[in-house]
């Protein structure tokens, strides 16, 4: 299978080494009166692979979709790369390749047609796009579905060519969530051997899965939240950040209530 | 590259993308049509059979034919973005946001030039109105038309997507918001059909450029705040 990494800006110098790929500080989302992230302190090391785990609500898909720009942070701060997401948030997408539980395709575009759409908004020039676009789909084993309807695809091919969208881009930071579900055998062997891909290329990778086990051989460190807090830290790449907590800050650790 | 060159491939490649998936769910774009058809066929028989009377009504129903029609396209443009969290991954790429605006404006405008086109025929046979003569001060009213509906429209319809009841709200915020544009199009329409014997033609057609103007810089601005969550 062939696999190409496209190195990003951080990998080629863009960003102080020191700076986390990942920072946040008391980060906290409400939705109504309820707490999906009640006050999260971390730091991810650049080119570290880290594990998001915990249970269904704990607060991992909105962690996921604050850093990838798709929701404001209700209090705290988000930094990528050192760049505030709800300051600079224009800055920071430019750095994110977000996998999402939706995958965002257009049911009456062809496989090919579609990360052909991507490919232009994110970019890449015009003379490789069409060897990338094919390369793509190679990568990802939908090359003989390339000129059909993705209304016609099963929801792992789906998940394939939203993965497919992700090669595209040429990340400083890989968030995903749940890339194993919805995949067969050998869709979750390619999501595998993407995680490693992304960690051979120095991609920094935040991965929310309930698949510990499926996970371990490619992950750094992982970060278990409970209720929207952090419950527990292991491994390496990933640690509390001791930045302090601003001027608002949230009643922490008892419940997903506020 | 400039940024401003960068920001027309983007637009282009939404408009496109919408256009290819418009034209390939053909029954809604084809129920489109047949709906403005059928309004100017309900309105016709509610004015009885006058012709002198359907001929003075002309203008004024074609433009209520093409708005109502309208309200349905550029509807359905943003709803192509609800399927599978469409719309969120669209706001996530590092992208200009005005560039999705005028993306999605210029799918809406072609839209509704293809409605105008199919409509001043349609009404010409309907309602008897002579349109051989007037043709040129016509298709400038429905290109000015076109874009200031569609510059609106596209903007209440991004404001209404992710709204439960969006088919009842965007008719709502959008209706009052055209009035301006419905009164200066279906006059200019009436000042060109009638050889326009008291000058008026240019001042209405003014105002709609007027329209069209603020609205693309206004809606422009803001559509960005309504992708975010």
């Amino acid at each position: 299978m062939p696999l190409t990494i496209y190195v990003s800006p951080r990998a080629a110098g863009a960003v102080e080494p020191q700076t986390p790929a990942v920072a946040t500080v008391e980060l906290a989302r409400l939705f109504g009166r309820s707490a999906a992230l009640a006050g999260v302190s971390l730091r991810v090391q650049a080119g570290r692979t880290v594990a998001l785990l915990g249970a269904n609500g704990a607060g991992k898909t909105t962690l996921l979709r604050i850093l990838a720009t798709a929701i404001r942070p209700s209090f705290g701060t988000a930094r990528v790369d050192g760049i505030d997401v709800a300051e600079r948030p224009d800055q920071v997408r430019g750095r994110v390749a977000y996998l999402s539980h939706a995958t965002g395709l257009y049911d009456d575009l062809t496989g090919a047609e579609n990360l052909r759409f991507a490919a232009t908004l994110l970019a890449v020039p015009a003379p490789e796009r069409e060897e990338r676009i094919a390369e793509t789909l190679a990568t990802i084993g939908l090359t003989g579905m390339a000129a059909e309807r993705v209304r016609n695809f099963s929801a792992g091919m789906r998940k394939r060519l939203a993965l497919g969208r992700v090669l595209l881009a040429s990340p400083t930071l890989v968030l995903l969530d749940e890339p194993h579900a919805a995949l067969d055998e050998a869709g979750m062997q390619l999501v595998d051997a993407l995680l490693a891909a992304w960690r051979e290329a120095g991609i920094t990778t935040l991965v929310a899965s309930h698949a510990l086990d499926r996970l371990q051989p490619f992950i750094d460190g992982s970060v278990r939240l409970e209720s929207g807090v952090v419950a527990e830290i292991a491994g390496s790449g990933v640690e509390p950040n001791p930045e302090p907590r601003g001027a608002i800050g949230l009643p922490v650790g008892t419940g997903a209530s506020v | 590259m400039t940024a401003l060159a960068a920001e027309a491939r983007i637009a282009w490649a939404i408009a496109r993308k919408d256009a290819v998936s418009e034209l390939r769910g053909r029954s809604a774009a084809s129920m489109t049509l047949f709906f403005a058809a059928l309004v100017l066929l309900l309105f016709g028989f509610a004015l009885g059979p006058d012709t002198r009377k359907l001929a003075e009504a002309a203008p004024g129903l074609l433009w209520l034919a093409i708005v109502f029609a309208g309200l349905l396209a550029v509807g359905r443009l943003h709803l192509l973005e609800t399927d599978d969290g469409a719309l969120e991954q669209l706001a996530l790429y590092p992208i200009d946001r005005r560039a999705i605006y005028v993306g999605k404006a210029l799918a809406g405008f072609v839209t509704m030039l293809v409605l105008g086109a199919v409509m001043l025929p349609v009404v010409g046979i309907m309602y008897g109105v002579e349109l051989a003569r007037a043709w040129p001060a016509l298709s400038v009213t429905v290109v000015l038309g076109a874009l200031g509906f569609s510059a609106v429209g596209t903007f209440y319809a991004g404001l209404t997507v992710r709204v439960r009841a969006r088919e009842v709200m965007l008719p709502l915020l959008l209706l009052p918001v055209t009035a301006p544009l419905l009164l200066a199009a279906v006059k200019a329409s009436a000042a060109a059909l009638s050889g326009d014997p008291f000058g008026e033609l240019g001042s209405w057609l003014q105002l709609l450029a007027g329209f069209d103007l603020v609205m693309l810089l206004v809606a422009g601005a803001s559509y960005g705040f309504l992708l975010e969550e």
